[in-house]
């Protein structure tokens, strides 16, 4: 059986954040509309691919899928179960913001079958979420996720995000603090990207806002290592770190480069080695959805190149890299290949191999792409 | 004989030297309006995108004059660009006449003058005209003040122009049929033509643009050149109007082409003198030379493996420039590459331009440089082209270095900052014309090094652009010169190596180890940067290692986006020249460029 996760796309937010890129509208009306197109979209998909597949993950992403009401989770999740065989102990998780829950939503989201709930705290710090304008505040934040766990949703995990302009150390070491404190079992801690076309993109060119330097940035980031490591999390990928037995499923299916189908606007998809993306606007999915059953705006059959490249940077940027197993997937000796370049890196500790296992060092996650680049850089 | 009449113009850049001629060739009927639109004399696309001509062609005009009778005029034109100053003599020796055209709004410059004295020189009769009278900002009579104090003519002499709207095209020819003397030279005479220019044909060869000065060639005879005497047979003779009009012979006093088979652009050099290989005259025409390159550089393929790649595209594209010199060098840092000479500066940029775009090369050019003369102690002269090859500081006993005299022309109220700028580029002041109360004409001598490099911009931003520069090279003199090492991560790069005057050793030190440091990226290692003369370091800073690029999140399974994102920091490595293990950017070869003293 093709072990598959699933991924949905929920793009209604209550309103944008100002570092946010993601497609989102705020307008709540086309919710039904949407749903209908879902349902669709997963049923046209499911006669191309549920044969011989089991479902490992659900993921809701968003948007904020928090903002849905519970029933309309229960539909899609049941649609998903209708059309697919998904397995008992696969992980459903839905993306969360605090402020769009309370403790009687969490339960009958638990209800409709959620089993993993991840939280966009962002910071525990009311000055920092006002500057990103979150809606809630510190408070509610911990609220969310003690009533998350009080509902019956134990798998927790926590966004945050670090080096936003001015921030200390030791502020971002209380964030970290904050964080282990509550029951979660899992933790994604990014640093602030400035993406083109956001309003903090254009904050920072207008001088209003200054991004801090690459030192600090990787100073936080070797702290945020040490400090999750010490606390019994261990990184899983440059910026997740998990509990043991607690590693999200459903990442890991992208970068173990497993299959994955994504439902709704903007969702990416890739199987049998075909990536595919749909339109990220509302109105286009729909029409889309409507006259052919599916919403795909683009797709690429990836060269075996690609393919190669594309698993050694997914591996790197994890768990690491099985040197064996990429001999096997794509018989070529590429170890042999770069083995003056790996020992180099080996020897500057970037690179640790254990047996025939190649894994980053935490110095070495934080300047993963430029190895890549240099790694990746065969042609 | 007495019908030609050979002339040229003299203009500064912009000043209407084209439109000039367009408006001749168009009053003549050579050629019609629609043709003239495009300025024919500048060719090549760099020189038009430049507004500069590069290689000088002639075109011939039939005229029937006031007085009835039927002329032949030869326009020759002129390089307008000081690196190509031996070319510009020569088009000037094969005429009787120039026209000197002056922009009414700019008044007179530089680049005017310098070619204005060469013509003087040259013997030439000079037939003053004002272009652009039509404009508003036209300041006829202050610009009629500066031509009279330089040539010494009267006001009704000089003609009053505007070449746009076809106004004094007629006067001018009338001026140079009346003016101009005819050539003198004996038909009979043994045969001596100049060669003024040449091109390239990749199906003709060599074809040469003479004039001649004495006897008469004709197609089928044996011919030869001074400079090398190998022998030809003349296959086509004609003049020059748009393009070729075969002719079968040319007689003293007229200006035409010659095909004769010539292989290699070198062998055709300009101002070299052909001559028949029975009954040949005995003595070449006075003033050939044969011209030297006077800056020098490295050029390297980006990706080592293009060695080859390079080497064909600088021996095609030598077909067609003969002035560009190279011999094959290496380099400790940049493997495999090439020492070329230019002219000067232009002249290097329109090489490494036209390589990059025609020939679709990936280069890299290390810092262009003088040549130097080294004496040792022992006696032994050292000719060093190349800062990398400097004799170590303790053999030396003294070296010399390029001097240039130059002319600047500027508004008086620039004089001072101009003089400020000249001192720090060692300017020995000579002295100062006034061409008007408020025009200055201003003559140092410099070391051709300093101004190699960044004079003739800072010139225009102090000056506003309305200053003007002219040099000529004068020979060699002493200077007080150090080599400076640059060394990354303990080694020496090569390539980096620059020659400097002594007493601006330490600020140079310093400033390209921090221009350096600016430009190379971050690495995964530390980079130490020192600057060392011999083997004491007069400069040192470090560029710290990288410590964070990777982006933190691969949303929602986008994996195409994040791998495009790697794909294009791979492309810009690409552009990178690994030296080591370091990875240094094309542009940071030329850092010292981009220094302010």
């Amino acid at each position: 059986m093709n072990e598959t996760a699933i991924y949905i796309h929920i793009p209604f937010c209550d309103h944008k954040c100002i570092y946010c890129d993601f497609y989102s509208i705020i307008n709540y009306d086309n919710v039904s509309s949407y749903l209908a197109s879902l349902k669709t979209e997963i049923n046209y998909y499911s006669k191309k691919f549920s044969n011989d597949r089991k479902i490992i993950s659900i993921f809701f992403g968003g948007g904020t899928p928090s903002y849905m009401e519970p029933q309309y989770i229960q539909q899609i999740i049941d649609i998903v179960k209708e059309n697919f065989f998904v397995a008992d102990e696969a992980e459903i998780t839905l993306e969360t913001n605090p402020g769009t829950v309370d403790k009687e939503k969490l339960i009958e989201f638990k209800k409709s079958g959620i089993n993993r709930i991840s939280i966009g705290v962002q910071s525990f710090d009311d000055d920092e979420l006002k500057f990103l304008t979150r809606i809630h505040n510190s408070e509610t934040a911990v609220k969310t996720v003690r009533d998350s766990f009080e509902s019956g949703i134990e798998n927790i995990s926590l966004d945050l995000i670090f080096n936003l302009p001015k921030q200390s150390k030791q502020k971002w070491l209380s964030n970290l603090e904050k964080a282990v404190a509550l029951p979660i079992k899992h933790l994604s801690a990014y640093s602030l990207i400035l993406e083109p076309g956001t309003i903090l993109n254009k904050m920072v060119m207008d001088g209003k806002v200054k991004m801090q330097s690459e030192e600090h940035d990787a100073d936080l980031y070797e702290m945020t290592i040490d400090f999750l490591t010490q606390n019994g999390y261990e990184q899983y990928e440059v910026s997740n770190f998990a509990k043991p037995g607690y590693q999200c499923i459903h990442n890991i299916a992208y970068w173990e480069y497993n299959d994955y189908i994504g439902f709704g606007t903007s969702a990416h998809s890739f199987v049998n080695g075909e990536r595919w993306w749909n339109y990220s606007s509302l109105n286009f999915y729909n029409a889309a959805v409507k006259a052919k059953y599916n919403a795909v705006c683009g797709s690429e059959k990836l060269t075996d190149k690609q393919k190669l490249e594309e698993y050694v940077m997914l591996s790197l940027r994890s768990e690491g890299l099985d040197i064996d197993a990429l001999k096997n997937r794509f018989d070529l000796n590429w170890f042999a290949e770069n083995q003056k370049l790996i020992t180099q890196l080996i020897e500057e500790k970037y690179l640790i191999l254990t047996d025939s296992f190649l894994k980053l060092t935490p110095k070495g996650y934080a300047v993963c792409d430029e190895i890549l680049t240099k790694i990746v850089n065969r042609d | 004989m007495q019908y030609y009449r050979n002339f040229c113009i003299i203009a500064h850049i912009d000043h209407g030297k084209s439109t000039i001629a367009d408006g001749l060739l168009e009053f003549t009927h050579t050629i019609s309006e629609r043709e003239a639109k495009e300025q024919l004399l500048d060719s090549l696309d760099l020189e038009r995108e430049r507004g500069i001509t590069i290689k000088s062609h002639a075109i011939q005009m039939k005229y029937i004059a006031s007085d009835k009778q039927d002329y032949t005029l030869n326009l020759i034109d002129t390089p307008g660009h000081v690196d190509f100053s031996y070319e510009v003599s020569r088009s000037l020796a094969a005429c009787e006449g120039a026209i000197l055209v002056v922009d009414a709004a700019q008044g007179v410059e530089a680049q005017t003058i310098s070619n204005l004295y060469m013509a003087i020189d040259a013997g030439l009769e000079i037939i003053p005209v004002i272009n652009k009278i039509d404009l508003p900002s036209a300041m006829v009579d202050s610009v009629k003040h500066q031509i009279i104090d330089l040539i010494g003519c009267k006001d009704e002499d000089i003609i009053l122009a505007s070449a746009k709207q076809r106004i004094g095209i007629e006067q001018i020819l009338e001026t140079i049929v009346r003016k101009i003397p005819p050539p003198i030279g004996d038909e009979k005479a043994p045969l001596q033509a100049l060669i003024f220019d040449s091109v390239f044909d990749s199906y003709r060869g060599a074809i040469a643009y003479i004039r001649l000065v004495n006897g008469t060639i004709k197609e089928k005879e044996e011919i030869t050149f001074f400079a090398h005497r190998k022998k030809y047979l003349a296959e086509e003779i004609g003049t020059l109007r748009l393009g070729r009009i075969k002719t079968g012979e040319l007689q003293a006093g007229n200006v035409g082409y010659l095909i004769a088979g010539v292989k290699e652009l070198r062998d055709t050099k300009v101002g070299d003198t052909v001559t028949h290989v029975r009954h040949g005259a005995e003595k070449p025409l006075p003033g050939y030379k044969d011209i030297k390159p006077m800056v020098f550089s490295g050029l390297y393929p980006t990706d080592t493996d293009d060695y080859e790649d390079l080497r064909d595209a600088l021996e095609k594209y030598r077909l067609n420039d003969s002035a560009l010199s190279y011999v094959p060098e290496t380099s400790a840092a940049l493997g495999f590459g090439f020492r070329c000479g230019f002219l000067g500066m232009l002249h290097m940029e329109i090489v490494q331009e036209r390589l990059e775009r025609e020939f679709d090369q990936s280069i890299v050019t290390t810092l262009p440089n003088v040549e130097y003369w080294v004496y040792t102690k022992k006696g032994e002269r050292v000719i060093v082209d190349n800062p990398a090859e400097m004799p170590p500081q303790a053999d030396i006993d003294r070296v010399e270095e390029p001097f240039v005299k130059a002319q600047i022309v500027t508004p008086s109220e620039y004089v001072g900052n101009l003089m400020q700028l000249a001192m720090d580029k060692r300017g020995l002041y000579k002295n100062t014309t006034y061409l008007d109360p408020t025009r200055a004409d201003l003559e140092f001598e410099f070391p051709l090094s300093e101004i190699i490099f960044d004079f003739y911009d800072k010139l225009k931003s102090i000056s506003r652009g309305y200053a003007s520069f002219d040099y000529e090279f004068i020979g060699y003199r002493e200077s007080d010169l150090v080599k400076i090492d640059i060394i990354l991560n303990g080694d020496k790069v090569d390539a980096l190596s620059i020659i400097v005057h002594e007493k601006k050793s330490y600020h140079w030190g310093l400033k390209v180890c921090s221009k350096l440091k600016e430009l190379i990226p971050r690495q995964m290692f530390e980079v130490a940067i020192q600057a060392a003369i011999g083997t004491k370091v007069i400069s040192r800073t470090n560029i710290k290692a990288l410590r964070k690029n990777v982006l933190a999140k691969c949303y929602g399974g986008d994996i195409t986006r994040k791998r495009k994102l790697l794909e294009k920091q791979k492309e810009g490595k690409k552009r990178m020249k690994q030296v080591g293990n370091i990875e240094i950017p094309q542009e940071a070869f030329l850092a010292v460029l981009q220094i302010e003293d």
